[in-house]
């Protein structure tokens, strides 16, 4: 079934519409090769909804009838998107059992199309981390590497995509969470413009930064699931119209003139491999007409604190509302309501979710919230009007997506704010609510996956998947690995 | 460092109960990240005539009354409920 280069989703469209294989057939496929899989990239499987859902596509192809693109296509969801009457937790034991009543819209959209939904995958709890690690259902495993992590939070998603588990996954992204596990598994993964994908029916973590956007083997492959869930849309009131076609149109565009500015602040302390393979990616845009220029972008340097503080807070408020009364967890025995608050609360989520609560309430509370929330908050403007002003001079910035490549599982990497380190290359993004694709550039000496990043203004995300597009063509996919393992078309 | 007592009213601001272990990792790492936050003190924050970080105009929809969701559903994740309200043993 080889059809040559990367990218699943046209592939998968050509071979059912070709009858070379029917979405049922194919669907099964995917559950065999997940059921026989170690990588714990999925926490629950929806087999039935999957096969009845492939019937219909198979019905219609029957028929003669046209399909769409993504219709048949079997993909997954983070286990934080919510889907009626599928278990959606955030991997997180405060929400066992809870079922949504309600589709997220970037879901439904999908569902709409004829999306294949295989199962939710591994998250970090509550998407709070970058390895994929804090999850109650243990951590997913890096297809490349299963003594590695996969990054996080969206790491199931990543593992899945990367080790043939599924066309595709949606992830959300907070801080990094899609780009960085993308990074670490070899995969593309697009963040996009805040308001560009609605929230609704994404668990809240930092409403201010949470954004749903595409995991996918190849840039192409993510500006078709990007241009299916982007828009407007009435339960989210920060959600936006995108001006302009489909991004997809723009993906063959000529990157000739581009200008590409370099940020010198993302590149220190950064892993000496990691430079050296995004310095390629720069010949080879030169190689495409591009100009790259070094400049200098101060503001970066405190956009972590700042970004750490705000999380908090939001996520201090967000997760207020686990209280053990309407969903979820509830603990066995108590006195009275408060008790069965506190201990649900204690026993349901894990330590990071606990820590972070406590510093956004720390940040919130008299005597500290102008030294530190308020502070952030005008610093936050701070930050995206130098980003601004540097839009203004290039058409895209490009950065690593994260200072090394995917790390050994299981270890003590220090102190939480040392671990928090690890987001510097993805957090201001989502600091300034821009859009920002990881596109995978080159492999260490150990042969793990590096990622560069490409960052754009607001609604940039068709400039965005274009540039990437065209560094994948123009090193004829080599970065974009397929491995050998799960479902290989 | 952050005191114990202030480690205790933030989890009860939390709604947390923390065992003496906790208290004192969360004292340690506390420190830390209030230490990591405070790096944000020494800069100048000049922001009165920047824009809003996110900047979007709520968009409203008009105000109709639409179908909403039936409550026996919503009551399906506390195991029915009882007589259409979420439930809990009463206090002693």
């Amino acid at each position: 079934m080889d059809l040559g280069k990367r990218g699943a989703i046209k592939k998968i469209n050509k071979l059912l519409t070709d009858k070379e294989i029917s979405c049922k057939e194919l669907t099964n496929r995917y559950i065999e090769e997940i059921e026989k899989s170690d990588l714990n990239a999925y926490v629950i499987m929806c087999e039935d909804n999957a096969l009845k859902s492939a019937e219909k596509v198979d019905k219609k192809i029957s028929l003669g009838e046209k399909i769409g693109v993504l219709e048949g296509i079997p993909m997954t969801l983070k286990d934080n998107i919510s889907t009626t009457g599928i278990e959606t937790k955030c991997c997180s034991k405060i929400l066992e059992g809870y079922k949504p009543i309600y589709n997220a819209t970037a879901w439904e959209l999908l569902q709409n199309k004829g999306a294949v939904l295989l199962g939710k995958t591994n998250m970090d709890e509550f998407a709070m981390g970058s390895a994929c690690e804090n999850s109650c259902m243990g951590r997913a495993k890096n297809p490349h590497d299963k003594s590695r992590v996969t990054g996080g939070s969206s790491g199931g998603g990543a593992a899945a995509v990367s080790g043939n588990l599924a066309a595709y996954a949606l992830g959300s992204d907070t801080g990094g969470s899609i780009r960085q596990p993308a990074s670490f598994c070899g995969i593309v993964g697009l963040k996009p413009t805040y308001g560009s994908v609605s929230r609704y029916g994404l668990i809240a973590y930092a409403s201010s930064f949470d954004q749903i956007g595409p995991i996918a083997q190849t840039a192409e492959d993510a500006a078709i699931i990007f241009d299916a869930i982007c828009g407007h849309d009435s339960k989210d009131s920060t959600s936006v119209k995108i001006e302009g076609g489909p991004s997809y149109n723009e993906i063959n565009n000529s990157i000739k003139g581009l200008k590409i500015g370099i940020p010198k602040e993302y590149y220190d302390g950064v892993n000496e491999e990691v430079k050296s393979s995004i310095e390629k990616a720069m010949k080879v845009y030169e190689s495409l007409g591009a100009k790259i220029e070094y400049f200098s972008l101060p503001e970066v340097k405190y956009s972590l604190p700042v970004y750490y503080i705000l999380v908090c807070a939001e996520a201090a408020s967000n997760l207020a509302r686990f209280d053990g009364v309407r969903y979820g967890y509830r603990t066995e025995n108590y006195k009275d309501i408060n008790e069965m608050m506190c201990k649900t609360r204690s026993e349901g989520f894990g330590a990071e979710v606990k820590r972070r609560i406590l510093l956004g309430n720390y940040v919130l509370s008299s005597g500290y919230y102008d030294a530190y929330y308020k502070k952030a908050q005008d610093l936050r403007k701070v930050i995206a009007n130098a980003f601004n002003g540097a839009f203004e001079k290039f058409d895209v910035f490009l950065t690593p997506t994260s200072p090394f490549t995917a790390f050994e599982a299981g270890k003590e990497y220090g102190s939480p704010t040392e671990i928090y380190l690890a987001d510097i290359c993805t957090a201001p993004v989502n600091t300034v609510g821009i859009p920002g694709i990881s596109v995978p550039c080159g492999f260490d000496s150990k042969n793990l996956p590096i990622g560069m990043q490409i960052l754009g203004a607001k609604f940039s995300e068709a400039k965005l998947l274009n540039v990437a597009h065209q560094y994948e063509i123009a090193t004829n996919y080599e970065n974009n690995k397929c491995l050998e393992t799960g479902v290989r078309l | 460092m952050i005191s114990r007592e202030e480690v205790l009213n933030l989890a009860n601001l939390s709604k947390l109960y923390l065992d003496e272990e906790e208290i004192e990792n969360i004292r340690k790492e506390m420190d830390s990240m209030i230490n990591f936050a405070n790096e944000i003190n020494s800069l100048d924050a000049k922001c009165e005539k920047l824009p809003e970080i996110n900047n979007i105009s709520n968009a409203f929809r008009e105000d109709e009354i639409v179908e909403s969701y039936p409550q026996e559903e919503i009551l399906k994740n506390v195991d029915g409920g009882r007589e259409g309200f979420f439930y809990i043993k009463k206090s002693n």
